[in-house]
């Protein structure tokens, strides 16, 4: 009876327990069930928002860019143009300039003779200053360059560069050369080299020299300027090359007060005129070295003038061997007026002969002198005398 | 100005300015190379032809074998008196060329004076 009783309660615990775990299990499923469908409805409003976030983010860039391009518009409208107004006022300058470079150039032909000449030359040094800045701005703005329309040697144009800088007497020209600048390189290169010296000048030591020299590489012809300044970090070389090889090109606005436009314009100008230059290299002084690379294109063998040539020789035979009937008219007849020669030929050895090489320069004084002698007397002789007379008065 | 925008400005001025051919020197003072100072090369002048600016060593060229005025050194070169001037001074500095100078106004016998002596002393001495 009592082990009865005991076997069911003992299987009434078993069903009850069975009963529970039932429920348990299935309440289990249930929650992992619900949970699972919370998950999905998490991730599908993730997503969506994921996606609603990337719209915005596009959005927000359209707007960034539109608004970049907007700026950028405005800016190249606003650099357009300033550089409009800096033109014309550049290229009235421009001609200004250049006017009075011929006006002054006639000007000190006229008092060649005059010492208000000396005052003559430094104005019209200032003037040239003055021409390269404007011709600086104008390139700036995209106007163009003043126009030779005569090939000129590489030599004279690098002293044209010269005259258009401050400090030129520190400007030295090592050697001349045999090569001539193609008329439409003469004012670019002109400038290029101008510019090139002012930098020379303003970064280097008051009174050290700067020296010029010619290489002709292959088929370029180079133009090579060294100075004896402080040299330039890699920094600046690597801004220089970018501005000179002028793929970078900065803005008139971001010039700055003081504005540097040397290393633009050179960059303009290489580009414009298809030439090459380079300040990457250092001088034998240490300073700055920087060539000038001119293709085969733009230069030529200089010709020499034989007119020029045929005309120096016949004045010297003319002067050496005196021909009566085709000076008479022009220089002896005047010469012969003076009355001078045999006067002063005891005067002039007694100054001249000790300072020059003792018996070779005496000898050749004594040709020169028979020369001139012989000149003076067939002169005087064919002069005749009231055309001495009214000469002199 | 604006009349014809992108017409190209051309230069007449002469590409190398007498500045820079005299290399900013001063001119020398009024009472040296006178218009009729005679200049002749030194000997032995041509040989450093080759480091001289074209236009001193055309200048140079003319004085060579002989001498020649001032003036018509001017003349030659087609270049100013005073730059010419400025570059003689610079060549006798260097040694490249002897200047002679003219005789003085005073020195110059007055052909009218002499005339009037010579009738004197015809009329006195009866000659």
């Amino acid at each position: 009876m009592n082990r009865d009783a005991l076997v069911w309660c003992l299987v009434a615990a078993t069903v009850l327990a069975v009963a529970a775990a039932l429920v348990l299990s299935r309440r289990n499923k249930a929650i992992a069930a619900k949970k699972q469908q919370a998950e999905a409805v998490l991730t599908q409003r993730l997503s969506e928002s994921d996606l609603q976030l990337t719209a915005l983010r596009a959005e927000l860039q359209r707007h960034q860019d539109e608004h970049d391009k907007t700026i950028q518009e405005a800016e190249e409208a606003a650099e357009e143009s300033t550089k409009a107004v800096l033109k014309g006022s550049a290229r009235f300058l421009q001609s200004l300039a250049a006017e009075q470079l011929a006006l002054l150039e006639e000007i000190q032909r006229k008092y060649g003779g005059h010492s208000v000449l000396g005052d003559l030359l430094e104005v019209s040094h200032a003037n040239a200053q003055m021409a390269r800045k404007a011709q600086g701005i104008a390139v700036m703005c995209g106007a163009p360059l003043g126009r030779r329309n005569r090939p000129a040697s590489v030599y004279d144009v690098v002293r044209s560069a010269q005259g258009q800088i401050r400090n030129f007497r520190r400007v030295e020209i090592m050697q001349q050369t045999g090569f001539a600048l193609k008329a439409s390189a003469v004012s670019p290169v002109a400038l290029a080299v101008a510019e090139l010296l002012d930098n020379a000048a303003s970064f280097s030591q008051q009174g050290s020299p700067i020296e010029i020299t010619f290489q002709r590489v292959q088929k370029n012809l180079c133009i090579v300027i060294d100075d004896a300044g402080v040299g330039m970090s890699d920094e600046d070389r690597q801004k220089a090359s970018a501005l000179l090889s002028g793929d970078f090109r900065p803005r008139l606005s971001h010039l700055g007060n003081q504005p540097k436009f040397g290393f633009p314009v050179i960059g303009l100008l290489a580009q414009q005129y298809g030439f090459r230059v380079d300040v990457t290299g250092v001088s034998r002084y240490g300073g700055v070295r920087a060539v000038v690379l001119l293709p085969e294109e733009l230069w030529t063998e200089e010709e020499t003038a034989p007119a020029e040539d045929a005309q120096v020789s016949g004045i010297r035979g003319a002067v050496g061997r005196p021909e009566p009937v085709a000076r008479t008219a022009h220089g002896l007849p005047r010469r012969g007026a003076r009355q001078v020669p045999i006067a002063s030929v005891p005067d002039r050895d007694a100054t001249e002969s000790p300072a020059a090489a003792p018996e070779d320069a005496g000898r050749a004084a004594g040709r020169s002198l028979g020369a001139f002698q012989r000149g003076t007397l067939s002169g005087r002789n064919l002069a005749s005398a009231p055309s001495e007379g009214s000469d002199d008065a | 100005m604006n009349d014809e925008p992108d017409q190209e400005l051309e230069l007449t001025s002469a590409l190398v300015p007498l500045f820079v051919i005299t290399n900013g020197r001063a001119l020398p003072p009024d009472n040296a190379y006178e218009r009729t100072t005679l200049v002749s090369a030194q000997e032995g002048a041509t040989a450093s032809a080759r480091t001289l600016s074209p236009e001193a060593r055309q200048v140079l060229e003319l004085v060579t074998e002989g001498f020649l005025s001032v003036a018509e050194v001017a003349a030659h070169t087609h270049l100013p008196l005073g730059i010419v001037r400025i570059l003689l001074a610079q060549m006798e500095e260097s040694g490249l060329i002897i200047a002679r100078k003219p005789v003085p106004r005073a020195e110059r016998v007055d052909r009218e004076v002499l005339n009037a002596v010579l009738d004197g002393l015809k009329a006195r001495f009866g000659a």
